[in-house]
């Protein structure tokens, strides 16, 4: 009985106020799936490479820097007097996957030719669940080696490596990258930043991951353990944090090395993080668009 | 017995106004029209476009209803709109733009001409929803209205962060323009 009379009052009020059944428009997306975005707040994350891809037409510039070891204290202002590696780069997005980048580090005079392509877009869905991006690059050395009195030729000059970040945006907040690494040096010596002289070929597996504790500010890390059978090579451990301005990308960070390019990162010796080995260092991106 | 009379009549009429609402019915949609967030900085004037507003208009009822998928808003440049999606309108969470309320000026539909047209509503957007009044004009032409409205947001009102440090590319006042011709329809 009360149903009925429910139900009746029901119809009564809809007769009377016949435009209710009418409601507002139901709400329907037009973007229903994409490649998640910015995993990583630029191309690199402290010292490692990230699948952060550059769209087609889009100009990266990035400037990077470590300076000397922090255990200095204040009569070297911490590691700042002792002068920096500086690398900068110019990255330039060919198409949304495929980017070609141009470098110069100062530690062992360095110029860097790399290209990435985007192999795999972590995709909002969960069609795929990671991003992959393949990265080669050469590297040139073009110190004065006149002192060794070898016939230094161009070959000998020569570094290869091939980093391939896998990386996944765990949560708006976390995302984690491990990042198979592979470096082969024509020649080494004494006279190049590598740590052990005798050996040519270094590989490494490093970690790297971003936390945002604020929407454009994130903790980040880096650990990139010394996996070749090697002298001197010691756990390369980077922390940091990322500052999106609104153009600028502003990275800070510790690190145990000195090293700013993949050949380097896997080759060259570290401080020990936790007897004060390590050094400041920061890098600034920005990003252009060229038509 | 006397249960089932009172029930049926009550169908009939439901039915019959039912049917006399479908027959006079003014309702206006399109989901193909133009939204525009202009960012007026010191140093940098930008726009986000979209062409996917979606809009009714019943003037039966005087409601207007509007809604824009806000990832489909372009400013130009890619890296700009990866920072707009993620940081600051964060469209995972908050996907639409949103207006919903009702016409409060006068509006004649037979006049075909350009006529001013006020709504009062709700605006929600980055899950803040607030009451405004927008000013804008309706103009009949056959079968369709056509929409222009323009109005401010203060991203501080809809708890959209913008960098507090060292660069104002980004300004705190947008302005935000809608364009749409809607057309009409039975449903």
């Amino acid at each position: 009985m009360k149903k009925t009379q429910r139900t009746l009052f029901t119809l009564l009020f809809l007769m009377i106020f016949p435009n209710l059944l009418m409601a507002q428009l139901e709400r329907e997306r037009v973007v229903t799936d994409q490649p998640e975005e910015l995993i990583f707040m630029a191309p690199r994350n402290i010292n490692l490479y990230t699948v952060e891809p550059l769209s087609k037409g889009e100009l990266h510039y990035s400037i990077m820097h470590t300076f000397g070891e922090v255990s200095g204290g204040v009569s070297e202002l911490w590691g700042i007097d002792q002068g920096a590696n500086v690398r900068f780069s110019f990255e330039y997005g060919f198409g949304d996957e495929f980017s070609v980048g141009f470098g110069r580090s100062s530690m062992d005079k360095v110029y860097d030719i790399s290209s990435r392509y985007s192999l795999v877009r972590q995709m909002q869905s969960g069609g795929s669940p990671v991003s992959v991006t393949v990265i080669p690059s050469i590297g040139i050395t073009t110190g004065s080696y006149g002192f060794l009195n070898v016939d230094y030729t161009f070959s000998d000059r020569l570094n290869f490596n091939l980093a391939t970040p896998i990386a996944r945006k765990m949560s708006d907040d976390l995302s984690l990258q491990i990042v198979p690494m592979i470096t082969h040096f024509n020649r080494v010596g004494f006279e190049l930043s590598v740590a052990d002289p005798a050996v040519n070929t270094y590989y490494s597996v490093g970690v790297g991951g971003r936390y945002k504790v604020a929407p454009r500010t994130a903790v980040t890390f880096q650990y990139i353990p010394p996996l070749t059978d090697a002298e001197n090579l010691d756990h390369n451990i980077g922390i940091g944090i990322d500052i999106e301005t609104g153009g600028h990308v502003f990275q800070m960070f510790f690190t145990t090395s000195r090293a700013l390019n993949e050949s380097y990162l896997v080759s060259s010796n570290n401080g020990d993080f936790f007897d004060g080995g390590y050094r400041f260092g920061f890098n600034i991106n920005r990003l252009f668009r060229i038509k | 017995m006397k249960k089932s009379i009172l029930l049926f009549t009550t169908l009939i009429f439901a039915a019959g106004s039912f049917i006399t609402e479908r027959a006079t019915a003014q309702k206006y949609m399109a989901d193909d029209g133009y939204v525009e967030f202009i960012s007026t900085a010191p140093l940098l004037e930008f726009k986000g476009v979209s062409e996917n507003l979606t809009g009714l208009i019943n003037l039966d009822t005087n409601m207007v209803d509007f809604y824009v998928d806000l990832n489909t808003l372009e400013t130009g440049i890619q890296r700009r709109d990866r920072d707009m999606r993620n940081s600051y309108l964060e469209t995972d969470k908050f996907p639409f733009a949103e207006f919903t309320g009702e016409l409060i000026s006068e509006f004649d539909p037979n006049l075909q001409e350009k006529q001013e047209a006020r709504v009062r509503g709700m605006f929600k957007i980055h899950g803040v929803e607030r009451e405004i009044e927008v000013t804008g004009t309706l103009e009949p032409d056959g079968e369709s209205l056509q929409l222009e409205a323009g109005w401010t947001v203060l991203l501080a009102d809809y708890n959209i962060d913008r960098p507090g440090v060292l660069f104002y590319e980004l300004a705190e006042e947008q302005t935000v323009n809608i364009s749409i011709q809607l057309v009409k329809t039975d449903n």
